[in-house]
């Protein structure tokens, strides 16, 4: 019997976090051990997670794949499956297929600052190669987050914020919209693209990791420019809606490429020669 | 020296394939008018007169509009996963147009890139195609504009061309298209004709061009703008095979489900936020174009259009490959100024 592509491994469910009113992250692991023990992913890469009953969605693996027990995703309740996913409970079982697509380069991003610019939902696909990072701390320089959402209450992981503030040579601002800060609020009011600006980071040797709404996107490029970091050193990953994560079903492409297969991560000088078309 | 066959010995070993438990597959009148590629039970049910070709493809022979990827049974907190069952019977397409087995290898390349579809490769292996060369064209054809002909011989095992007189010369490419017809054929001087195919009428270099240059052309808003996303273009083409993942389940055991699907669709695309890549109609068109005429090629070395003019042929706005492709043709030979493209494109024609 040749491999069913499209059939996923079963997951045990080990614990659901309630991130904010509307997001959660899940921990899953593989009920067979045999798959356990031969999984291996990279920061970057994501899956095709399922609801059974109600069907599959795409989520970046969020988790560090130093993790060798468990593997981690995130998502906010907008559709079918994501409302499934929302009612399940440890112990339960959900399906996975993958890894799929490219991954962050985090090698070539050795002996380099990193600088990590998040908005809203776009913070677990950031959260992995944070994680990664401060992890193999030795292999890089300053590490810089500006993490902004719309308020207080729509920032995720809020308390592993505060574990990386602890580490050496590392950075953490956070940001709301204004008119979403609470009266004891101490991070920073304000979008990203100005946030970042204020915080005047020293980015001579630094690449710069950008996941976020497209306006986020769009307005954060001109201050990595004006910051002096070249196309070839802003990344991003784009979300475009999948179906089989395989290069089949036809619809993640932007122009010539196949998001699911030669994406999901670009970098700017890449995307230059995109079409218009994400 | 050709081989021949008889037109009722075709019939009799349609009709002994179909008692054996083989699948056929062929075209045939649904009701007065309309001509589908179907499942045969009969041979009686089959079509071999000349015209110019089913309103669908063969496709839904090898990528079922609706298939089964596997079974699921819920259990408390407890799943359990099964295969689907995959066919195991011999199939044979018959008398289906060079346009529509041209499409199989065309479509080998997405199912088998890197990731491999059990469930077409399954199909495909177990596929005999034997075609009809064609007679006969209409308005919509133009499988000559796009490397095709009337007796292109891509994806056919065998091909059938008529004589007359219920008789027909049979051409074997494949030891699959040998095996069908071994002891069956007689050897003849009789050598069969084909219509003389639609006239050419694209020059894709010019279209390429176009293509290559100019993403963002006000042409796309103008030519496509009365498209109504009904997606008929896609489900009627040989080569389209964009398809949408779901489940069906009643009470605690349910399927995952494959289904066409089609670019010309708002929800294509669109993002779990709401934004859209392709917000607007001539968006989808032009990915439609896009991926047929550059990204396909790029990727494959093929485009992914036979020219069998179904897209045309069932479009209720009168849109479809060839109008969009000829405007586009007039549009890059205007921008020439000199005209050039166009002069290219009708030395072409007349050769």
């Amino acid at each position: 019997m040749v491999m069913n592509i499209y059939k996923p491994d079963l997951m045990k469910v080990l614990q659901v976090r309630q991130q904010t009113g509307d997001v959660k992250s899940v921990r899953i692991a593989f009920e067979d051990p045999a798959r356990a023990a031969e999984f291996s992913f990279r920061v970057g890469q994501f899956g095709i997670f399922s609801a059974f009953g109600y069907g599959e969605s795409t989520f970046n693996i969020c988790s560090s794949s130093n993790w060798k027990d468990y593997i981690e995703f995130c998502f906010r309740k907008t559709g079918a499956v994501t409302e499934a996913l929302w009612q399940i409970e440890e112990g339960d079982t959900i399906g996975f297929r993958g890894p799929y697509g490219n991954s962050y380069p985090m090698e070539e991003w050795e002996g380099r600052d990193l600088i990590f610019l998040g908005g809203g939902i776009a913070m677990p696909p950031i959260r992995c190669a944070i994680w990664y990072a401060l992890e193999n701390r030795d292999k890089y320089g300053h590490i810089t987050v500006v993490y902004g959402a719309r308020t207080t209450r729509d920032l995720v992981f809020q308390d592993e914020l505060d574990e990386w503030a602890q580490h050496e040579r590392t950075t953490i601002i956070r940001c709301v919209d204004p008119g979403g800060e609470t009266p004891d609020w101490k991070g920073e009011i304000g979008f990203v693209p100005n946030v970042l600006k204020k915080a005047a980071i020293q980015a001579r040797n630094a690449v710069a990791l950008v996941i976020g709404p497209p306006i986020m996107i769009k307005n954060t490029l001109p201050v990595l420019s004006d910051m002096g970091l070249a196309e070839r050193d802003i990344y991003t990953s784009l979300e475009n809606r999948m179906k089989c994560g395989v290069g089949k079903c036809g619809r993640c492409n932007c122009g010539p490429v196949y998001v699911c297969k030669e994406g999901p991560v670009f970098s700017l000088e890449q995307m230059k020669h995109l079409p218009n078309d994400f | 020296m050709s081989t021949i066959i008889g037109g009722q010995v075709l019939r009799d070993m349609v009709n002994d394939w179909i008692g054996d438990g083989k699948r056929v597959g062929g075209p045939g009148y649904v009701g007065n008018h309309l001509i589908l590629y179907r499942w045969l039970h009969r041979s009686d049910e089959l079509l071999l007169e000349s015209y110019p070709r089913p309103h669908n493809s063969i496709k839904e022979f090898l990528f079922p509009s609706h298939e089964k990827l596997y079974h699921y049974k819920i259990d408390g907190q407890h799943i359990e996963l099964s295969e689907a069952v995959l066919p195991d019977a011999q199939q044979i397409i018959f008398a289906a147009r060079p346009c529509d087995a041209a499409s199989l290898p065309i479509l080998d390349h997405v199912f088998n890139w890197d990731y491999r579809d059990v469930f077409y490769n399954r199909r495909r292996s177990l596929t005999t195609v034997v075609t009809l060369a064609c007679q006969d064209h209409d308005a919509h054809c133009f499988c000559t504009s796009v490397g095709g002909g009337p007796d292109d011989e891509r994806g056919s095992d065998a091909m059938l061309f008529a004589l007359g007189q219920d008789q027909y010369e049979v051409r074997c490419f494949t030891d699959k298209g040998k095996a069908l017809f071994e002891g069956k054929l007689e050897e003849s001087t009789r050598v069969g004709k084909v219509g003389p195919g639609p006239e050419r009428r694209l020059d894709l270099e010019t279209v390429r061009e176009f293509l290559k240059t100019d993403f963002e052309s006000p042409l796309w808003e103008r030519q496509t703008l009365r498209c109504i996303g009904c997606g008929a273009c896609a489900y009627n083409c040989p080569t389209c095979h964009c398809f949408d993942i779901t489940d069906e389940k009643v009470g605690s055991a349910g399927v995952r489900m494959r289904s066409w699907d089609s670019c010309q669709m708002a929800m294509f695309t669109v993002h779990a936020s709401g934004h859209n890549p392709r917000s607007r109609q001539p968006q989808r068109q032009r990915q439609r174009i896009y991926h047929k005429f550059e990204i396909y090629p790029s990727k494959f070395g093929e485009i992914l259009c036979t020219g069998c003019g179904n897209c045309s042929r069932v479009c209720p706005v009168g849109l479809g490959i060839t109008p969009v492709l000829t405007a586009i043709q007039e549009e890059q030979a205007a921008r020439a100024g000199t005209g050039a493209a166009q002069e290219a494109g009708r030395e072409k024609v007349d050769q």
